[in-house]
């Protein structure tokens, strides 16, 4: 289980493609409403069994092609007693569009105590650009010890982001020092080559001048 | 009738190369060195826009040949320009200085007299003035292409789709050039 790795403060400023809209933010926020209902739904039945609500999230603010992207889970226990054996799969990254770079797609606790937290990130990487749709991943769990009935729910679902072309985000963000020092080097002798001559006919006229006077 | 054209031929010839120490036309050799220097500075946004803006070389090589070369011509025609507007200012104020080295010079040669001196003089100060001209315009002239080409790339046209942004700032930059260059001031 890794927690929170990278916040990827590195991606700070100007808004670009790979940010949530508003709307988006709307969208995940009802899913995450939808999410509680249907774990309390469940539950309210039995007052003293584990109630989980579990939330999906990606921190990144631009999502780039080949770079890292950190999806957070959340897993809150709101019930009366310990949630056991609780399951969180995420299927919705297909392996021809995602490397897992670090962490596991699946996790496994053996027990979430009433009134307490878990969270469990996993590093990602995008292998193509363009729009991809955040999904809900799957929450599996006993909500006590005297049913063997698992219950299943959904984390919310971050909703559609835009992966940015690496291309573009080079070209946008990259500082090229050692492109613009190469540029420095080439544009210097055609700058220095006719200065210093210029410059020595100059000095050698200028100079006889005030000799004589 | 004979001598008389003789005369007339002589004439020409003279005049001829008077003509051509205050023409605007440059010769072969200087010519050369002009183009050859404006292919290079115009050759240089290739890599700033390749490396940069991220242009693919293969895809975008025929508005890279057709910038580059479109920008050879401006460049040159800047250089041109640049160098025969110098070319008087710079024979003015090096006319002094350099009749003074040639009279030193040739003080010790008796044999010589004062119009052959004369010529010696002028010519000197013909090709001094030409040598700072030129490379005083090939200078200035690249100096100013490349900073008016980052001006306009990296600030005024940073957003656009690099292939519009190279049209563009090469146009502007050797555009501007070019006509920065036919002002006479």
């Amino acid at each position: 289980m890794i927690e929170n790795q990278t916040k990827t403060s590195f991606f700070t400023g100007i808004s670009c493609v790979g940010r949530f809209t508003a709307k988006e933010m709307k969208f995940h926020i009802t899913l995450f409403i939808l999410a509680v209902t249907f774990f309390h739904g469940y539950s309210a039945e039995e007052e003293d069994a584990g109630r989980l609500l579990a939330s999906k999230n990606v921190l990144n603010q631009y999502l780039v092609e080949g770079r890292d992207l950190t999806v957070e889970y959340r897993i809150y226990n709101i019930g009366g007693s310990a949630a056991l054996d609780v399951k969180l799969e995420d299927d919705t990254f297909p392996e021809a569009d995602f490397d897992v770079s670090s962490g596991s797609l699946v996790a496994k606790w053996d027990r979430i105590a009433p009134n307490t937290n878990v969270t469990h990130a996993v590093i990602l990487r995008p292998l193509k650009y363009g729009y991809f749709n955040f999904t809900a991943a799957t929450v599996s769990y006993l909500p006590s010890d005297k049913t063997a009935e698992r219950q299943v729910g959904y984390t919310s679902a971050p909703g559609e982001g835009g992966i940015v072309n690496s291309r573009e985000f080079e070209r946008r963000f990259s500082p090229h020092v050692l492109d613009w020092l190469v540029f420095a080097v080439m544009t210097l002798p055609s700058l220095g080559i006719p200065f210093l001559l210029w410059y020595s006919s100059k000095s050698k006229y200028d100079i006889s001048k005030p000799k004589k006077n | 009738m004979a001598a008389k054209s003789g005369k007339q031929k002589n004439l020409t010839k003279e005049e001829e190369l008077l003509l051509q120490d205050f023409s605007r036309n440059v010769s072969t050799k200087s010519s050369a060195l002009f183009y050859g220097n404006a292919l290079i500075v115009s050759a240089i946004p290739i890599w700033l826009f390749w490396r940069i803006h991220q242009m693919d070389l293969y895809q975008s090589g025929i508005i890279f040949v057709v910038g580059t070369i479109v920008s050879t011509y401006l460049v040159s025609f800047a250089y041109k320009n640049v160098k025969f507007v110098l070319k008087h200012k710079v024979a003015q104020k090096r006319e002094e200085a350099v009749s003074r080295e040639m009279m030193k010079k040739l003080a010790d040669d008796k044999k010589m007299n004062k119009k052959e001196k004369d010529e010696r003089i002028l010519w000197k100060k013909n090709e001094v003035a030409d040598y700072e001209a030129t490379t005083f315009a090939i200078f200035y002239n690249n100096a100013l292409y490349l900073v008016l080409l980052i001006i306009a790339s990296f600030y005024v046209l940073r957003n656009f789709n690099p292939n519009i942004n190279y049209i563009f700032s090469v146009g502007t930059a050797c555009g501007l050039l070019a006509l920065f260059s036919t002002s006479t001031k």
